[in-house]
């Protein structure tokens, strides 16, 4: 698959390397050759110093030929255009990143289609989906819905309260509410298998129905935690923006901002319920004055990796509940799993791997790349004649490393046993170590 | 390119223009004695052809000047200013070639009391007048209400580019959205809502049965929210309890942001009114004191609740607007609900209405300034904004406003101590000072209760040195205070 990515920044240097990896013709282009660096030197891709709103540059890139254009520079209009011109030299399918949460209405779907752009990603829109998606069930790591919360699949940190450590999971039963699809341990993932057990200070990812999360937060030994009321979150950037819009009226939100003029800008963007305070989000003291030790949620989502992952840190000092932090060095991510940073968001993951899903042959219609695991999580419909659907779920040898999580068949959410049949139409959830889902497509086409 | 600062020639031919609309409405107002057969008809058609003389010679000289182009923002506020000031000039000439008030002091009071919608009358009574003055006394309140200038540059269709220059100088409260890209039409079409208000107005008001004359002079001046009425006893005088909630509803209507208005009578958009700050601001004013002055006066009278809530609604919604009518049971109210009704006077009603006062949109600014002052103790490095319409008010607009808020004060003050020096009492002198800087023009106080029979009060008790002030004060204030006191900064005299 050839694909052109316009912009070098975070999001786009990533997508690159992801996709190198993955044995596709990768062409880089941005207009800065500090930007463009070295990278064509180690990694496996081309790149061209170009703008990507030149005739001619694109020309050059070869963008006519693409089967995908994605347009990841910092400007929104120049995204836009760079991948009008990529339509009409004759590019496949396009994709532009976009800033304004407008464009991503179904209404005006069909219009960028006309003009080119056949698929729009806001990656700061996304990351605050997270954040939120994080506070509404803060005992909760990661959340992920499928069709629609038919499904969901929740990461939970569990402690030493929690009621199934250290017992050997088929002992649980079966039919349980809830299916165990991966647990991480110090930095290892885990796809368990019946004989398997879980220790304190596992990350256990469950499968399971909405009406079950209950059971799950019981078993998970989670019931006492306060429910979230006031939250703090430091650096007021377009992702916290997006998140304060998000949230809506359920919680007391203050953002604590350093420069003085982004705070007016801020009070601007945002209504008069979010309080927004000048000064520096590491200073105790001025943490204390706003109230620190009766907040139950603390984000931090400064440009500096370093500062977000301390002022986590610290936060959990004051008692803080949940603490989320924006961590855009991709080195640091494990190292913030350690110190215990409840949720890690980073926006070059989120972004890439919300595009990556756009690359899947078979019809995925979600992929997400977690954090913590080495692991994808993929939904796949089941085509016709499907070699999954010749066997029941036990004789299916499923390679290593992967398990089926669970199903949608219609509307209904289901989880899955030794013992199902798959039917030709279901949407199979499946849990597989990085870089399996490709093998796994066979299965289900 | 002219390079003097000031351009005489434009500024004549502008003002020329302006007087030659004042010049037919006067000529228009001597049909009324033409069918009336009264003796005002001479004066209105002596004063018609002098404004007429002055008007073309005002043209004259400035016809070599093409004003399209050379109209600055210093012109225009010297236009509104000359324009209020010559229109009151010769506006006054009628009621002084009828002879009905011969004193030119008492004639100029009367009419910029008009034209500033401010409704202090000099006649103790008025139903002597003939028909015609009465009319052209409720016609200079009505061309005031939107502004003349407004009202004479909508009229005008070849008015060119001083149009927004004009507007500017003249606005009714901090700047609002035009309506249209071309101030002009934007100005046309309020000045239709403005006169479909008024003929609405005077039918429910014929049909509530009130004279044909009296409607039409009610319907405008009620628009106006001003309060000049053909009656002594104003509104009281019909006695008809279905005339004052007419009269109610329709001045609280015109205390509202006309553009608003607008939008919701010709484009239906009622979500827009509904969640105007200031327009909710007013609402819940209007109620609230409402409440307040209906429970006092159930207190202090014989009045049942409901009669109470009656007439604390007429008399707060009359006082909010600035418009100034007054039914008989005013004066047998105790003394606190004058203070009342003097505070709501000067807080007045919303920003790009008829009406005068302090306008919602700045209270509301300040007491959220001052919501923000109490929370900046509690948390020291919070950004506080002030919110109206959920957008931020930018520092500047919250500087000008605070400004014109100390000279407002300040103003209150000095009038004050003025009209105790011009031999009112302590009350008094606080009553006439809120109403005229109001433009509200009743005051209601001690001096008035003696005379049981002749409830509307003249102002000719008042010196006439204190009446030229006050003329001062009443056009001041109706041009939003730094206007007028612009034109006498010696910054807006100097080049550069």
């Amino acid at each position: 698959m050839r694909i052109v990515i316009a912009g070098a920044g975070d999001v786009g240097t990533h997508l690159a390397k992801l996709l190198s990896g993955e044995n596709q013709d990768i062409t880089l282009i941005d207009d800065s050759k500090e930007r463009l660096g070295s990278l064509d030197a180690n990694f496996d891709l081309l790149t061209i110093t170009a703008s990507p709103t030149s005739i001619k540059d694109l020309r050059e890139a070869e963008a006519g030929r693409a089967d995908l254009f994605v347009a990841v520079t910092p400007d929104e209009s120049r995204n836009i255009v760079a991948c009008q011109l990529a339509h009409s030299l004759g590019a496949q399918k396009t994709l532009a990143r976009v800033d304004n949460y407008e464009y991503l209405m179904p209404k005006i779907r069909e219009y960028f289609t006309s003009i080119g752009v056949d698929s729009l990603i806001y990656p700061e829109m996304l990351a605050a989906k997270d954040i939120v998606d994080g506070l509404r069930q803060s005992w909760i790591r990661q959340w992920w819905e499928f069709a629609d919360g038919a499904l969901v699949m929740i990461g939970v940190k569990l402690r030493d309260n929690a009621q199934i450590l250290n017992v050997p999971l088929y002992t649980l039963g079966s039919g349980l509410p809830y299916h165990i699809v991966a647990i991480v341990r110090d930095n290892e993932t885990i796809i368990p298998g019946g004989s398997d057990t879980i220790q304190a200070g596992d990350l256990v990812y469950f499968m399971t129905m909405r009406k079950s999360i209950p059971i799950v937060r019981r078993i998970a030994g989670k019931e006492e935690l306060p429910d979230i009321r006031d939250v703090i979150i430091m650096g007021g950037s377009r992702i916290a923006v997006r998140a304060a819009q998000l949230i809506g009226d359920s919680y007391n939100l203050k953002i604590i901002e350093r420069d003085r003029a982004r705070c007016h800008r801020l009070t601007e963007l945002l209504s008069s319920r979010v309080m927004v305070i000048n000064g520096d989000g590491r200073d105790p003291s001025l943490l204390v004055s706003e109230g620190i030790s009766h907040t139950e949620a603390f984000i931090a989502l400064t440009d500096s990796s370093e500062t977000n992952i301390l002022a986590g840190v610290a936060a959990k000092r004051f008692g803080v509940t949940k603490t989320i932090a924006e961590v855009e060095n991709l080195d640091y991510i494990t190292m913030a799993e350690k110190l215990d940073i409840g949720t890690v968001i980073n926006k070059k993951k989120i972004a890439a791997s919300h595009i990556y899903q756009m690359m899947l042959d078979a019809d995925v219609s979600n992929v997400k790349c977690l954090t913590f695991a080495n692991a994808d999580v993929a939904e796949f419909v089941v085509k016709p004649g499907a070699r999954v659907t010749r066997n029941t779920v036990k004789d299916l040898n499923l390679p290593r490393g992967a398990t089926i999580g669970g199903l949608i068949r219609g509307h209904e959410g289901m989880l899955v046993s030794g013992g199902t049949q798959i039917v030709e139409g279901d949407h199979v959830v499946v849990f597989c170590l990085e870089g399996m889902i490709r093998k796994l497509e066979k299965l289900f086409n | 390119m002219t390079t003097e600062l000031i351009h005489i020639r434009a500024i004549h031919k502008v003002v020329g223009y302006l007087l030659a609309i004042e010049a037919s409405v006067l000529a228009l107002c001597s049909l009324i004695p033409l069918y009336t057969r009264e003796s005002d008809m001479f004066a209105f058609l002596a004063s018609s052809l002098i404004t007429a003389c002055f008007s073309v010679l005002f043209i004259l000289f400035g016809k070599n000047e093409n004003s399209r182009e050379s109209l600055s923002r210093r012109d225009g506020y010297l236009v509104v200013v000359l324009s209020w000031t010559l229109f009151s000039l010769f506006g006054c000439l009628p009621f002084i070639i009828s002879r009905y008030i011969p004193n030119f002091t008492n004639a100029f009071f009367e009419t910029i009391s008009g034209f500033t919608t401010t409704g202090a009358s000099i006649v103790g009574n008025v139903e002597i007048l003939p028909h015609g003055l009465l009319f052209w006394r409720s016609l200079t309140q009505w061309m005031g209400g939107l502004g003349i200038v407004f009202f004479t540059v909508a009229v005008l269709p070849f008015f060119g580019v001083g149009e927004v220059q004009l507007f500017a100088a003249e606005a009714i409260g901090p700047a609002h959205g035009k309506l249209h890209p071309r101030i002009g039409v934007s100005g046309r079409w309020i000045l239709t809502l403005y006169v479909m208000l008024t003929v609405s107005c005077a039918i429910v008001l014929n049909i509530c049965g009130m004279g044909f004359f009296d409607s039409v002079n009610h319907a405008m001046t009620t628009i106006a929210t001003s309060g000049y009425s053909t009656r002594n006893a104003s509104i009281g005088a019909f006695h008809s309890v279905l005339i004052e909630d007419v009269i109610t509803i329709f001045t609280f209507l015109s205390g509202i942001n006309f553009s608003l208005l607008f939008l919701l009578f010709f484009k239906g958009k009622i979500g827009k009114l509904l969640h105007d700050t200031e327009f909710l601001y007013y609402l819940g004013c209007t109620l609230g004191l409402s409440l307040v002055l209906g429970i006092v006066i159930t207190a202090n009278t014989q009045n049942s609740l409901r009669e109470s809530l009656h007439l604390a609604s007429f008399q707060v919604i009359s006082m909010l607007t600035t418009t100034g009518f007054v039914t008989n049971d005013v004066y047998n109210w105790p003394a606190p609900v004058y203070m009342i009704l003097s505070v709501a006077m000067c807080l007045g009603a919303c920003a790009g209405s008829t009406t005068g006062g302090m306008k919602g949109v700045r209270s509301v600014i300040l007491f959220r300034s001052l919501k923000n002052e109490a929370n900046r103790i509690l948390h020291p490095n919070a950004v506080l904004p002030v919110r109206v319409n959920g957008k931020v008010v930018p520092e500047t607009t919250r500087q000008t406003i605070f400004t014109f808020t100390v000279c407002y004060v300040a103003l209150i003050a000095i009038s004050w101590i003025i009209y105790i020096i011009a031999g009112l009492n302590m009350s008094d002198a606080f009553y006439a000072a809120t109403a005229f800087i109001s433009n509200s023009g009743t005051a209601v106080g001690s001096f008035d209760a003696a005379n049981s029979f002749d409830t509307t009060l003249s102002w000719d008790i008042l010196s006439t040195g204190a009446k030229w002030y006050t003329c001062f004060l009443m056009l001041v204030s109706r041009l939003e205070i730094f206007a007028v006191l612009l034109i006498f900064t010696p910054a807006f005299w100097r080049k550069a």
